[in-house]
């Protein structure tokens, strides 16, 4: 902002701009080498382009049970091509709006797990004492629970709406990042530069914020596109089990209707298909995203 | 089917009608796939309705419902008389009877058990109906049994309480009866009916055994298997694999999935079940203490009758019942032809203009953004509970909240467990809820649930729900309550319970949407004999009496094809698929937590 303007010398703060410019360009060209993550971001766009377009494409009448127009489990035809649900409704358009909640939950209780994995990851790596010790315990409880059993019990306590989902999910997927975070930070403060900084009397925030943080980002971020993967087979799951929103499409609440309908008795097999096959390559396309970042942003596993 | 009795021992999961080995004698045995478990065998404590299907197989009553209409009909009793003034009656119980252990059933059993009732706290939860208007039970010889009534009453006729025996029953006192399992042991639990309860495994099924000292004879089956199944797919596919005779309880979509399988037939019947939109018309206690937070404009009638046009049950029996069911009108349902009201000409017609029209004469004007609104402002916006266990329930609810919407009436929907739900109606704290109930032959229950007395009542501080769900209260029906209770002529009492009907029609505390009908399939290649009750359109199992069970028989001819039906492809690959994403989840979810952190130091 305050930059000085056309300054012969560059100034340090140029410096870092132009470095950081170099090093965005050969992260795009490293990823671009990683053909499996450029695919999955590719089907990643097409997904997330479709679930905002859902209300262009299908009208919102069209979840609407009182206003379908076709008959029970109607198989693909014309004017359905992916058939009907047993109110008459278009699988379709079920699947394409299933789609907005499906990524929603996968990327909002994303973001609450890696908050907290991080917050308690850096934390419990940066304070030694007992404050790390007690986090550090703290994620170990979480992980040794069952995630299914845990997510249930919170599930039913809280009730199914939507935003429960996301907490639940959130709140019980972030001890694997918390863990990793810790490792990586534990790395980090052990190289000479945090010692002088911690020498020339930086405290424990700035340590964290201005030299761990940016380091651990890059794992972070990796870890992130693999947790949604994991977010969104997590909000299939409970849908399936009939925890999640009743009243809202997503690909685990059609199949749990389909199941529960009796679409496998009525070889409706293109009812349980659509959600089961898009849960499926969305959840590869992130897994394939997440390996490619890891690769990208993780010096040791490139060599490998 | 005949299968050999140490397949059977393995437990049913390793039931095969081809592993059958040949044996000495050969067992008749039925299979009944059910779905839900029996909660106890003490008939004073089960309640649900497939273990008052082992009792009335297991215990025989003094009369018993008829197959074809309900009517009374002998059992244990072979006759009785009432006295002029229908407070006296007798019962001249059949010659010879005798328990399966051998000792002789007599009146002192029968007024043992009535007694036990009578005296009984624990014991009057299931059966007190009965009894209540009781003085006295005696024996004066082994065959005849005398009650006397303090008030004329229909239910002499239907006294459906399991007889017990004396001897086995005397040491299990009021004390030990709630803990009391039942569970059989030896030859089984020691019974009168056409089949004894032998074997009995929690979640997974029960079998009984033929009872040859039955009065109506030995039935023609050896063996009754009842398993219980927690899917409606598997016990589809148990049937048609041959491994079950019977399955009840199905799905629409299943059902039809089963009409084409060869040796099945697949049978609608008329089950004695409705299912109610319900309202909330002003709760409060018995004694008339408003309870609860229901929104009052409920309390209006004129808004219950909109709603009411706003409904389109033809919508409802076609989409969510996929068709086997009837639209629902009054609260006796059409099954019982003798007592059930037909509105006929002035019946409620699906009609959002006529229901628009009249909220508007009512006064709520339509606001800005297209709710009405109460004359005070307080906008049109209702809860409706719907039943987390029941599909039907969750998509009934999504069609009555888009017609609700369309007469600018504003619905938020929630589904809950029936456990809470039970809750929130007895404190009040609702406005609309799907719901159903399941009619008796007597229709004194299902009257009951709209009288003022039936209403939530307070003890020590604290609101009990009561039989009352729409908090219904008017006089006049109550009074019709009391007359219809002490009519014993048949065809008066009917007039009676049709007035009240009316009543209740009229008034709307219920949006009756569907008769539905119980949709069952069995194996028509392996046993024939069924009656349907009543004939001829009447459930074939779970009835009013155990007709069914006593007259079946293995077809005689060499069993049908047997071999396992394969199943479509399509639906092999969309279930391996659809279940891929949940399945993997689990591996995934599983695998994640081993996810090894990276070596602390570097």
């Amino acid at each position: 902002m305050s930059a000085p303007a056309a300054a012969p010398v560059l100034s340090a703060r140029a410096v870092v701009r132009a470095r950081r410019r170099a090093a965005r360009r050969r992260f795009v060209a490293d990823f671009r080498a990683q053909r499996a993550g450029v695919a999955g971001v590719a089907i990643l766009v097409v997904f997330i382009g479709l679930a905002l377009l859902a209300p262009v494409l299908f009208g919102s009448d069209q979840l609407q049970v009182t206003k379908a127009t076709g008959g029970t489990l109607q198989p693909p035809d014309g004017s359905f091509p992916l058939g009907t649900d047993e109110t008459g409704r278009s699988v379709l358009a079920l699947v394409v709006w299933g789609a907005r909640v499906s990524l929603l939950v996968g990327v909002a209780a994303t973001v609450i797990s890696m908050a907290i994995g991080t917050l308690v990851g850096i934390a419990s790596g940066h304070f030694g004492s007992w404050l790390g010790a007690l986090l550090e315990r703290l994620t170990d409880w979480f992980l040794v629970i069952p995630f299914l059993p845990l997510a249930i019990v919170l599930a039913t306590v809280l009730g199914s709406s939507l935003l429960n989902v996301i907490i639940v999910i959130g709140v019980t997927s972030w001890p694997g990042t918390a863990r990793l975070v810790r490792a990586q930070t534990l790395s980090v403060e052990a190289r000479p530069y945090l010692e002088r900084a911690r020498v020339l009397g930086g405290g424990h925030w700035h340590q964290m914020s201005r030299h761990v943080l940016p380091n651990v980002m890059p794992l972070v971020l990796a870890n992130t596109t693999l947790t949604v993967a994991i977010a969104i087979l997590s909000e299939t799951t409970l849908s399936f089990l009939g925890l999640g929103d009743p009243f809202r499409v997503s690909w685990g609440s059609m199949l749990d209707n389909a199941f529960a309908a009796g679409a496998i008795s009525a070889g409706a097999w293109w009812y349980l298909l659509p959600p089961g096959v898009c849960v499926v390559i969305v959840v590869l396309a992130f897994t394939l995203v997440g390996r490619a970042l890891e690769n990208v942003l993780d010096p040791r596993s490139r060599e490998g | 089917m005949v299968l050999a009795a140490a397949a059977l021992m393995l437990g049913p999961l390793v039931v095969d009608a081809q592993s059958s080995v040949p044996a000495k004698a050969k067992k008749v045995t039925f299979t009944v796939g059910i779905k839900q478990d029996i909660d106890s065998l003490n008939p004073f404590t089960g309640i649900v309705a497939s273990a008052y299907e082992m009792y009335q197989l297991n215990y025989e009553t003094l009369t018993d419902y008829s197959v074809k209409d309900f009517s009374a009909k002998p059992a244990l009793a072979e006759s009785w008389d009432t006295s002029a003034d229908g407070l006296t009656w007798t019962y001249h119980l059949r010659a010879g009877l005798k328990w399966s252990d051998g000792q002789p059933l007599t009146a002192r059993d029968v007024a043992y058990t009535f007694n036990r009732v009578r005296k009984g706290k624990y014991e009057q939860t299931n059966f007190g109906n009965y009894v209540a208007a009781m003085t006295s039970v005696e024996a004066p010889d082994d065959r005849t049994v005398v009650i006397k009534v303090s008030k004329p009453t229909p239910i002499m006729l239907h006294l459906y309480v399991y007889i017990l025996p004396e001897h086995i029953w005397k040491d299990i006192d009021e004390k030990k009866v709630t803990d009391y399992t039942n569970e059989p042991t030896g030859a089984g639990i020691v019974g009168s009916g056409p089949f004894l309860v032998t074997e009995h495994k929690k979640g997974q099924f029960v079998r009984l055994r033929a009872n040859p000292m039955y009065w109506g004879g030995r039935p023609k089956v050896d063996e009754l298997v009842f398993r219980i199944f927690n899917n409606e797919d598997s016990l589809a596919q148990a049937l048609r694999r041959g491994e079950i005779d019977f399955a009840d309880d199905l799905g629409s979509n299943v059902f039809k999935s089963l009409k084409n399988a060869p040796g099945v037939t697949t049978f609608p019947a008329k089950s004695s079940g409705f299912d109610e939109i319900a309202m909330n018309t002003g709760a409060a206690l018995d004694d008339g203490t408003p309870i609860g937070d229901g929104h009052p404009a409920l309390k209006d009638k004129r808004v219950r009758v909109a709603i009411a046009h706003a409904v389109d049950t033809k919508t409802l029996v076609d989409r969510v019942f996929g068709g086997f069911a009837t639209a629902g009108t009054s609260i006796i349902p059409s099954l019982y032809q003798d007592l059930h009201y037909d509105p006929g000409s002035s019946a409620y017609t699906f009609d959002p203009a006529e229901a628009d029209r009249l909220l508007d004469a009512a006064g709520y004007k339509k606001a800005a953004n297209g709710i009405r609104t109460m004359p005070n402002g307080r906008p049109l916006r209702f809860r409706l509970f719907g039943r987390s266990n029941s599909q039907n329930s969750q998509q009934t609810v999504q069609f009555v909240q888009g017609w609700l919407k369309d007469i600018g009436i504003d619905v938020r929907s929630k589904i809950v467990s029936e456990d809470s739900l039970t809750e929130i109606i007895g404190q009040g704290n609702f406005d609309l809820f799907e719901w159903g109930w399941v009619v008796e032959p007597d229709p004194n229950y299902q009257l009951s649930t709209f009288t003022c007395a039936n209403r939530s009542y307070k003890d020590a501080g604290t609101v009990y729900a009561n039989l009352s769900d729409s908090f219904y209260c008017n006089k006049a029906y109550d009074a019709l309550f009391t007359r219809q209770s002490q009519q014993v002529d048949v065809a008066a009492r009917a007039e009676t319970v049709k007035a009240m009907q009316k009543m209740l029609y009229e008034d709307a505390p219920y949006v009756v949407t569907a008769y539905y009908d119980d949709l069952e399939a069995y194996r028509s290649d392996r046993f024939t004999g069924f009656q349907a009750q009543p004939s001829p359109h009447g459930s074939l199992l779970f009835q009013y009496g155990t007709h069914s069970y006593r007259t079946i028989r293995p077809v005689t001819k060499a069993a049908g094809p047997k071999a396992a039906q394969s199943p479509r492809s399509g639906l092999v690959v969309g279930g391996v698929i659809g279940g891929a994403a949940v399945l993997g989840g689990l591996v995934f979810l599983g695998l994640r937590g081993r996810r090894r952190p990276r070596s602390e130091v570097e």
